[in-house]
């Protein structure tokens, strides 16, 4: 009876209190921040005394907050590229290649996402003082790309294991070229995992702190090394403001993905 | 997995074989392994060859702590974590589907919403004059504000809001792979239903709760960014003090012995994690 829903009785009750508790300890921070970030009160009190869209203008006034968010955006753009390039030509060699050590390199090449971060984090910020790319934007997208590229292969292999190989061999049967086939027929039905693909490794380089306060130097900073900073020195409204931003992005992203996912899925 | 058909792939076009993969093989060689194998060998090299890192890694109170204080936090996340998650993830598995995606949303709100907002909300929940201080204040539930930041209650607070969605999503999946008739059996051979969760629902879903548990205790082994937001000085875990050691005391030598700690740790608990699932990980989400 415990796994029937129309027979657990009061236990029913206590467990959909329980998740309607837990889903609203999820939902607190989030919305917590958004109403704040248009409270008037310079020491975020709460209920805000008033409302206001003065940490907005702030926000918006500040050329280095916006610097910030378009050098994210251009590093992580540039990282999901990468990793879904590099990661859809692995993806292929993982699925269907045979050769002896498959399963240790996805072993190595999903090794980024295992190891903690902050381990990377020096090796690369040593590695790149000592060739020269720490603090550009090339070491940036180089770091990230790595770091992205474990949340590139996992749902392109996945969709590509689904994937039924004899209808690519059966249009190449049909006079395809093996790079039509793959072109025509094999992508579009494993754009769901390279979509999913994307989007994970723009969020893997879009949200990524620690290798980034490293990485960072005072003319390039993303987005998170920007709140980090401000973070340690006080709890500023304007950091609310930019979180707000940020969990308004969370949702279009949420909204055009479940969007997308419905289209391409027919 | 697809049997002989496989072999023919290596005439496509794009490489088939292992050709495909020589890209990721180069990127993850040169910029991943090259750097951390150079680190590690930083820490038995700087700043004179030899294992006085080591040495004062491990013989001195202070770092000993941090490694025990490492554990002890993570110890206390995956358990609790694990508490919560499971009363959620058994009521998503056989809620009507109406209801459960509400629920969804939500965990895939808060699991993609930027670490370091979730961690500022936390922040400012948890202050001495937060929202939270002031209604318990203001409930008369206690008189004085509580110490709910910078302390093991903050961190705790912080890494389980972070991973449980991590527990959650897996967890639903086992219970959902569970037949529901072998509960209905217990209950036709008179089981009472506290029985049932103890002797049929609890070990059905323990592979399930063993990975998802240990997938959370190894992340949060390695965290670094909410316990260092939301944690005291006083208990100090080893992502902090790595980062701690390289950036500000410049200490390359004792912080790469420390990062090849945590790199063990880590990956011996990986292994076992991969043979607990079979080597599938669920990528969440999508």
């Amino acid at each position: 009876m415990l796994l029937d829903y129309n027979r657990l009785g009061w236990l029913r009750v206590a467990l959909a209190g329980f998740t309607m508790l837990v889903a609203a300890f999820l939902l607190l921070p989030v919305v917590f921040i958004v109403l704040l970030s248009f409270g008037s009160s310079r020491w975020l009190a709460f209920p805000p005394p008033g409302w206001t869209l003065k940490w907005y203008q702030q926000l918006f006034a500040d050329p280095a907050w916006i610097d910030a968010a378009l050098t994210s955006a251009k590093i992580a753009a540039m990282s999901a590229i990468l990793a879904v390039v590099i990661g859809l030509f692995a993806s292929f060699a993982l699925v269907r290649g045979e050769f002896r050590g498959r399963q240790v390199l996805r072993g190595l090449l999903l090794t980024p996402m295992v190891l903690p971060v902050v381990v990377f984090a020096i090796a690369a910020y040593a590695f790149f003082l000592r060739i020269g790319l720490a603090g550009t934007t090339v070491g940036f997208v180089i770091a990230h790309t790595v770091l992205a590229l474990p949340f590139a292969i996992i749902p392109i292999t996945a969709a590509l294991e689904g994937f039924d190989k004899s209808i690519e061999d059966a249009a190449i049967v049909c006079g395809a070229s093996p790079l039509q086939a793959r072109l025509r027929i094999t992508l579009p039905s494993i754009r769901i995992g390279i979509f999913s693909a994307a989007i994970f490794s723009f969020l893997a380089s879009w949200d990524e702190v620690v290798v980034a306060i490293f990485m960072a130097s005072p003319t390039l900073q993303t987005l998170p090394v920007k709140i980090w900073g401000s973070l340690r020195a006080d709890l500023s409204p304007v950091v609310a403001a930019a979180s707000s931003l940020l969990v308004g992005l969370t949702l279009c992203l949420m909204i055009v993905t479940a969007l997308l996912r419905r289209k391409l899925s027919r | 997995m697809h049997g002989n058909s496989l072999r023919r792939g290596s005439i496509a076009g794009l490489p088939a074989g292992s050709g495909g993969a020589l890209p990721a093989l180069v990127l993850v060689g040169l910029f991943f392994v090259v750097p951390v194998v150079a680190l590690l060998l930083r820490s038995v090299t700087d700043p004179e060859p030899g294992l006085q890192n080591y040495a004062a890694l491990f013989g001195s109170g202070t770092y000993v702590r941090v490694f025990l204080n490492t554990f002890l936090v993570a110890a206390v996340v995956t358990a609790v974590t694990i508490v919560v998650a499971f009363p959620v993830a058994w009521m998503l598995a056989i809620m009507p589907p109406a209801f459960g995606s509400i629920v969804f949303g939500i965990i895939i709100l808060s699991m993609w919403t930027n670490l370091l907002t979730r961690t500022y909300a936390w922040m400012v929940l948890l202050q001495r004059t937060g929202v939270i201080n002031r209604t318990l204040m203001g409930m008369g539930i206690t008189q004085e504000p509580l110490p709910l930041i910078n302390n093991l209650t903050g961190v705790t607070i912080g890494m389980v809001y972070i991973m449980l969605p991590f527990m959650i999503l897996p967890l639903v999946g086992t219970l959902r792979a569970i037949d529901p008739m072998t509960l209905r059996a217990a209950a036709l051979c008179g089981a009472t239903p506290f029985q049932a969760f103890r002797r049929i629902l609890l070990p059905l879903s323990l592979p399930g709760i063993a990975a998802g548990g240990l997938m959370v205790f190894v992340m949060s082994l390695g965290y670094f960014v909410t316990p260092a937001l939301l944690g005291g000085t006083s208990n100090m875990m080893l992502a902090e003090m790595i980062a701690q050691t390289v950036q500000s005391l410049l200490n390359w030598g004792l912080g790469s012995a420390a990062a090849f700690v945590l790199l063990v740790v880590t990956m011996a608990l990986y292994v076992l994690q991969l043979r607990l699932v079979g080597g599938k990980r669920p990528a969440g989400g999508l």
